[in-house]
């Protein structure tokens, strides 16, 4: 892991600002945000594991239209920085191939929010029972409107 | 010829569901794969659908054991979205809650890791020291466990007396420094059953994305209190323990010298306790539309919050990422090439938190 010292954070907010789809950078008291509706996510994980930032975790809010905001939380020594982007069509890449502790993250936000995330080698429940459907977290998928999200679905 | 064993979801030890599928050949473990969710209980939702008030008795129920540190790390992110500063004495009350919680966390595990090696003298010994540390929890809050001391802006009760616990500390660090700690470390039977047991490399410690004790006995320098200082830490002085032998003796030893670290750090507290308000205002918060995260170390490693308003009376997103839910999958690392004997004692070593895990 490099060293506190090594940082450079205006070189680092260079590269990542030159990251297909960021829009805007903003330091605030808790770390810098970047919003990145498009995120190109492994370019950004290589970015975060050269300059040996850890992946704390992922948050997922409900977005409109089916879509949900996936942030990424990453932390090293006293640097945070918070990167949040969107599903599209309610899907997403996967870094679960690429970080162990991206993996666990994704099933819960599958179970959640429904994300698919695309490439992922286990995506099974992580933590939703067997009663009740994946994004359950959502007011917009009712058992009503998402019988194809139903615990038989995930299992197919 | 390799075979499987299923353990769990419920054990004859760990009063927690969880499930380890070890494939084994002989007496050695080749793979394991962690099954969690047993237990899950929807906190996050549930916080969501609660006004800000009753919101932190939810989240202080997360776990039954740091219980405290979830309702501070709540409240933080408030008071960060709200733009609330604390008073200082309010900041000194909520580090000494904090650490007083380590100290009866880490002594239920060293109880627990000692029954787990057969050790029961040194499990009497952690646990008589545990019940002057939850009596002292008991003094300040009234309880012995979800202390409730925790509001936006500040904290609920005083500590009317700080001196009055300072003795008691003094001679819980000689108990731990004559009785429980050569105990761990200088027993020999205990040093064979721990040392070289259950390694996780620097670098698998790393990669699993680990907290707490268990990346600290991996040669990682993490810990929040140093690296974002948060309420009195910085004043205090905050030093960090780290040991490099990557094994369960490396987790017994960082977790032995950061009790006598949290020792420390509540008499100085105690003692330099500012006078002053207890909270920020009085009455009912009002969070305005915003975000916020927080880091918190729990005595198990890094807490983290996000949390969002609207600007209504609940909030809209509460998300908790607890250190069990790193720590757990990381056994999977640890697992590989140790006699099947020893797992039990490697799944203590992570003290690991179900609890907390499925929230």
């Amino acid at each position: 892991m490099a060293s506190e010292t090594d940082l450079n954070m205006n070189a680092l907010r260079e590269r990542l600002e030159s990251l297909r789809g960021a829009t805007s950078f903003e330091e605030r008291c808790d770390g810098v945000w970047m919003e990145a509706p498009d995120l190109d996510v492994e370019a950004m994980m290589r970015e975060m594991n050269a300059e040996g930032f850890r992946l704390a975790t992922m948050t997922g809010r409900q977005a409109p239209e089916g879509e949900t905001t996936i942030m990424y939380h990453f932390n090293r020594g006293p640097h945070l920085l918070h990167f949040k982007t969107r599903s599209h069509g309610g899907s997403h890449p996967s870094l679960a191939l690429v970080s162990h502790p991206a993996s666990w993250c994704e099933r819960e936000l599958h179970d959640f929010f429904a994300v698919k995330f695309d490439g992922h080698p286990n995506l099974v429940p992580l933590f939703r029972p067997a009663c009740l459907n994946e994004g359950f977290f959502r007011d917009d998928i009712t058992p009503e409107n998402g019988p194809e999200n139903g615990p038989e679905a995930s299992q197919a | 010829m390799p075979y499987q064993i299923p353990i769990g979801p419920f054990h004859p030890a760990l009063e927690e569901p969880y499930k380890l599928s070890f494939n084994c050949v002989a007496d050695t473990v080749d793979k394991v794969s962690v099954d969690v969710g047993f237990s899950f209980r929807g906190i996050e939702i549930l916080a969501q659908k609660r006004e800000w008030l009753p919101a932190i008795t939810l989240v202080e129920r997360v776990c039954g054991i740091c219980s405290n540190v979830h309702a501070t790390s709540f409240c933080m992110a408030a008071e960060r979205i709200a733009g609330i500063e604390i008073p200082k004495r309010a900041q000194y009350i909520r580090t000494i809650m904090g650490e007083l919680e380590r100290m009866h966390s880490h002594l239920l595990w060293a109880g627990l890791a000692a029954e787990f090696m057969g050790y029961e003298t040194a499990f009497m010994e952690v646990f008589n020291l545990r019940e002057t540390i939850m009596d002292m929890l008991e003094s300040i809050s009234g309880n012995r466990v979800n202390y409730g001391m925790n509001r936006i802006g500040g904290v609920n009760r005083d500590i009317p007396d700080p001196l009055q616990y300072v003795s008691t500390l003094e001679t819980a660090a000689k108990t731990l420094e004559k009785v429980v700690i050569p105990a761990f470390m200088d027993n020999p039977t205990a040093r064979s059953r721990m040392g070289g047991v259950g390694i996780l490399t620097k670098e698998d410690a790393i990669a699993w994305g680990t907290v707490g004790p268990v990346a600290r006995a991996s040669g990682l320098a993490i810990d929040v209190r140093s690296d974002l200082p948060y309420l009195a830490y910085e004043e205090l002085g905050f030093r960090i323990v780290t040991q490099e032998s990557c094994d369960v003796q490396a987790r017994v030893v960082v977790r032995a010298l950061e009790l006598l670290e949290s020792i420390r750090l509540i008499i100085a507290a105690l003692k330099g306790l500012p006078a002053g308000p207890l909270r920020a205002f009085e009455g009912l918060p009002t969070i305005p539309a915003g975000e916020a995260t927080t880091y918190c170390e729990a005595p198990r490693g890094e807490v983290f919050y996000y949390v969002a308003s609207d600007g209504s009376d609940k909030p809209a997103r509460v998300r908790i990422r607890t250190p069990s839910f790193v720590n757990i999958p990381a056994l999977e690392a640890m697992m590989p090439g140790q006699q099947f004997a020893n797992t039990s004692l490697i799944q203590a070593s992570v003290d690991p938190c179900l609890s907390c895990t499925d929230r």
